[in-house]
């Protein structure tokens, strides 16, 4: 009796001995967590870890723990995508492949959610954290407890995911798992429980941070910074961040709604007893859709800055820059029917939701033309960040186009669920989001780590994803039109194959593109004192991160900026007035203190989501109170900050004033 | 004053005042009775309950703003969270309306 | 002395304030559900059959006075009369586990009655709306017997006023909610 209350269904048949594949990959996770764990047990830094990582609340470590959170799942997703690839190259007409249909269910579910949810959300967090508040010239987010908490809620979601590797199985559903096939009739097992509460948990994070950025961007600019003179980075995040706040809600919702019909035999999206399974669709995309505009606009903010500095001129059309991005942020919330052309609405709804969708091309449209009315008659620097933007340019084009197509009710009728779609979806994704995010980290990687990224092997990684995503994809445009479906693990037209094994060569070529972005990383840090950037500003950017040392002080800005135009810094520059000189007056600066808070209630938020999945009573209590006890006992915690005092600050702006020179 | 308030962060609301408050409760109190008087007298046909008591439920939406919220647009943050409550609002309304657009055309094609 | 800290109850209290345009969001999904999922063909066993109206009544005027009572707290605040703040924190907390209790009550007797949240897509939405709302205003009750007992601690400070103001958006944003609980869910019932 004590033993169900304290591990609920969860036995040792959870763990799937019969998989050999599950079983290598749990086996490979938790060697790599072994010997991370062994590691710093080694060196004796776990201390260090604790006090400097784990327990930080300052915005740039944040935002390297999310970068490095987003690599390590890009590698997870990135293995689901060579496992279908490969099953879908051998498997057809005669052949089954290796990978029976439920496995094959569950890869594609986890791929769409890993990469969605536990990797561009991340990264995107990533950029955020490291460089919004720098750009508006603060020295921290609104709400640094808060932005602790938020990246380790992210975390722990991302953990049960992969959790669901060795206990149990993840959902066969799709990333958006549809009722009836998600309900328990149709799901009996745990997988479904697994996606609700990994997305619950992150999700709460990922709504926290939202208000943290919005109330950031809109509190915390320097002195000057009027919206008007932001940089177009930070308008874009914070019309993400918008959507964040007003989108995730409805996910949160909706997923509660599932899990009670689940849990507690509610009818919300149940066949019978009234329920309305539309309702849950209609529900979904309209966070859905958001989501994909939360996850495009900073990429969108990024190409602003790199066009601008790569082309050493002034971004063109800032105005209409910052109306497009209201536009898109404004129409993202009227278009979601697109996803659900085929499921039963009339023509009338239909043509409105596809009017509308066409409609937001066009701001994406002025955006593209502003880019490329900067770079004319400037003078081009072709550096990798600059390299992912041209790349970027045609293949989100592209991508937009068949948007377009698919925008048509008619020709979404033949094309819905089709690879013709996957093909669209992932064209945006990976050239607008993806290039853009990889544009960013190339770009502010010096900020963050004091030492610029190899361009060699950056250049190299750079052209092999960018084949391998032509090589993988325009195949599935084709297959698209000739009616090969999506989420197959087998087909028994056999004129498919052809393309399906050039797809899996272009997947190939992406994964060297992978190798040769972590060579990149590798023999960046080994080369890392040639590469050292000792000015802080090595691209001759134009924003205020640039004023500022790499990787940035503690406290970001010894003395806070003031601003009188947009692109302050760069005018100061070529006017070769310096702002910041010996005669400002250095105070001690106001810091918050480390805490432990936001990783103790993720971790029994954790506890809490694996407790519900598996049905665990006792552990369920303890995660629920140890959520509730910690919050509110840090309410009661009365010294959570403290002054850096004049004389460190002092030092360390000479050290940086001798290297620069 | 002057002084005082220089040292008062700004919440964006208003001045707090006993009276304000009572005034208010005495409207949503009114509101309250009267939406509950249209449907408990059965006086009137579905219709025109549900004009008055979503009206009335509207008006009183509006009051608790004003004058137990103490929403205003006076000072620059109350300007801000007045702007975030209607962008807030706008989507709500789309989202509803919307939903309830999509879902009963739906039902009409689905169902007959 | 340009200080940040000094604007940092602002801030606080503006991020504050767009939770709370997020929990609207939350509550519109749950209330377009409910409305999605009470229009179709309906289950024979229908919330008018069992609600009484007089009872939703005296629930709202239990809310609405708490709410009336909170700024009464506030007003204390802000005169510096930390007994009464506790007092009429107290009086609220009071109104409000009331509010609580007859709502558990009618939950259970609908329940035992026959109209369970597993029954038909109309009693989930009814128990899941109506809940969620009662959740909230529970953590709000737990949050206002931690403020009377961290008042003391905090003395008339700007963390408390910042903290109470906190509870107040709070506090009133769930009255809000439930005028358009009573009219969507209880009045378009009944009518």
């Amino acid at each position: 009796m004590f033993m169900k209350l304290l591990f609920g269904n969860l036995t040792l048949e959870a763990i799937p001995f019969h998989s050999v594949i599950v079983m290598g990959a749990s086996a490979f996770m938790l060697l790599a967590l072994l010997a991370i764990l062994f590691v710093i047990t080694y060196y004796h830094k776990w201390a260090y870890i604790w006090n400097e990582w784990i327990t930080t609340v300052d915005h740039k470590k944040i935002g390297i723990m999310y970068l490095l959170l987003s690599l390590v799942m890009l590698l997870r997703g990135f293995s689901d995508v060579i496992l279908m690839r490969t099953q879908q190259a051998l498997a057809g007409g005669s052949s089954y492949g290796f990978l029976p249909p439920d496995h094959f269910n569950q890869i594609f579910t986890a791929h769409g959610v890993i990469m969605i949810f536990f990797v561009a959300m991340p990264m995107m967090f990533a950029l955020l954290n490291m460089v919004i508040p720098l750009q508006i010239g603060a020295r921290d987010v609104a709400y640094p407890y808060l932005n602790s908490l938020s990246f380790w809620l992210t975390f722990v979601g991302a953990m049960l995911c992969n959790a669901s590797l060795i206990f149990g199985s993840f959902a066969q559903t799709g990333w958006l798992a549809y009722p009836p096939l998600s309900e328990l009739y149709y799901s009996p097992d745990v997988g479904v429980d697994y996606f609700i509460w990994s997305l619950q948990i992150s999700g709460v994070g990922t709504l926290l941070a939202g208000i943290n950025f919005i109330a950031t961007i809109f509190k915390m600019r320097c002195q000057g910074m009027t919206l008007m003179k932001m940089p177009i980075f930070v308008w874009a995040s914070l019309c993400a961040m918008i959507l964040v706040a007003l989108a995730f809600p409805v996910l949160t919702v909706t997923l509660a709604l599932l899990a009670l019909d689940r849990m507690m035999g509610m009818h919300f999206f149940t066949d019978y007893a009234g329920g309305n399974i539309m309702m849950y669709i209609n529900l979904i995309w309209i966070w859905g859709h958001p989501e994909v505009y939360i996850l495009i606009l900073p990429a969108f903010g990024i190409f602003s800055e790199v066009v601008a500095t790569f082309s050493q001129k002034r971004l063109f059309g800032y105005t209409t820059m910052v109306w497009a991005i209201a536009a898109i942020t404004f129409l993202s919330f009227v278009v979601w029917l697109h996803h659900f052309f085929t499921m039963g609405a009339g023509a009338d709804v239909n043509a409105f939701f596809g009017i509308a969708t066409m409609i937001i091309a066009i701001p994406t449209g002025v955006k593209v033309f502003n880019w490329l009315f900067t770079m004319y008659k400037g003078r081009i620097i072709l550096a990798t960040p600059m390299l992912w933007v041209t790349a970027f340019f045609t293949t989100f084009a592209i991508g937009g186009m068949s948007g377009v197509m698919l925008a048509i009710p008619p020709v979404d009728f033949q094309m819905h669920n089709s690879v013709f779609l996957v093909a669209h979806f992932h064209n945006v994704i990976i050239g607008g989001v993806l290039f853009g995010y990889f544009a960013g980290i190339i770009y502010w990687f010096p900020k963050a780590f004091g030492f610029r990224l190899d361009e060699k092997s950056g250049t190299w990684a750079f052209i092999f994803w960018v084949v391998g995503f032509y090589v993988a994809f325009m195949p599935l445009y084709v297959l698209g039109l000739n009616g090969f479906m999506r989420r197959n693990f087998y087909y028994a037209n056999e004129v498919y194959h052809p393309y399906l094994v050039v797809a899996a060569i272009g997947a190939g070529f992406i994964f060297i593109g992978i190798l040769l972005q972590l060579y990149q990383v590798f023999i960046s840090i080994i080369n890392r004192h040639s590469l050292r950037d000792a000015t802080g500003d090595p691209w001759n950017g134009r924003t205020l991160e640039w004023s500022i040392s790499s990787p940035a002080p503690l406290y970001n800005f010894a003395v806070l900026p003031s601003v009188e135009e947009l692109d302050q810094f760069w005018v100061d520059k070529e006017s070769r007035h310096h702002k910041v000189s010996s005669q400002q007056v250095i105070e001690p600066i106001h810091m918050p203190k480390n805490t432990a808070a936001g990783f103790i209630i993720a971790m029994f938020a954790g506890i809490l989501g694996f407790a519900l999945i598996w049905k665990m009573l006792i552990p369920g209590i303890i995660g629920f109170l140890g959520v509730i006890i910690t919050t509110i006992a840090r309410t009661f915690t009365k010294e959570t900050d403290y002054y850096i005092d004049v004389e460190t600050i002092k030092r360390t702006q000479l050290a940086f004033q001798k290297e620069a020179k | 004053m002057q002084a005082k308030e220089r040292h008062q962060p700004d919440f964006g609301t208003g001045q707090k005042k006993l009276s304000t408050y009572l005034i208010g409760l005495g409207i949503c109190t009114f509101l309250t009775l009267f939406a509950f008087w249209i449907v408990m007298s059965r006086q009137f046909s579905s219709l025109e309950g549900f004009v008055f008591i979503y009206a009335a439920a509207c008006l009183q939406f509006v009051a608790q703003l004003i004058f137990f919220l103490r929403l205003n647009t006076q000072t620059e943050q109350g300007r801000v969270n007045v702007m975030s409550l209607v962008f807030t609002g706008v989507v709500l309304i789309t989202v509803i309306i919307g939903t309830l657009w999509i879902m009963s055309n739906l039902n009409y094609y689905m169902v007959h | 002395m340009h200080s940040q800290t000094l604007d940092h109850d602002g801030t606080d209290v503006f991020g504050f304030w767009l939770y709370i345009m997020t929990d609207c969001i939350l509550f519109a999904c749950l209330f377009a559900t409910y409305i999605v999922l009470n229009g179709g063909m309906q289950h024979t066993l229908m919330l008018k059959d069992f609600v009484a109206l007089p009872d939703i009544l005296i629930e709202t005027f239990l809310l609405l006075a708490s709410n009336f009572t909170f700024c009464l707290a506030i007003l204390n605040l802000y005169q510096s009369k930390l007994k009464k703040v506790q007092f009429w924190l107290m009086i609220t907390f009071l109104f409000g586990a009331a509010f609580i209790y007859m709502e558990l009550t009618e939950f259970a007797r609908l329940a035992t009655e026959g109209f369970r949240w597993d029954l038909s897509a109309q009693a989930s939405s009814f128990f899941t709306l109506v809940g969620t709302h009662g959740l909230h205003v529970s953590f709000g009750l737990l949050w206002i017997l931690i403020m009377i007992f961290q008042l003391p601690l905090l003395g008339i400070s700007p963390a408390s006023k910042r903290r109470l103001t906190y509870l107040g958006l709070f506090w009133n944003f769930l009255d809000i909610v439930w005028i358009f609980v009573f009219t969507v869910v209880y009045l378009m019932g009944a009518l």
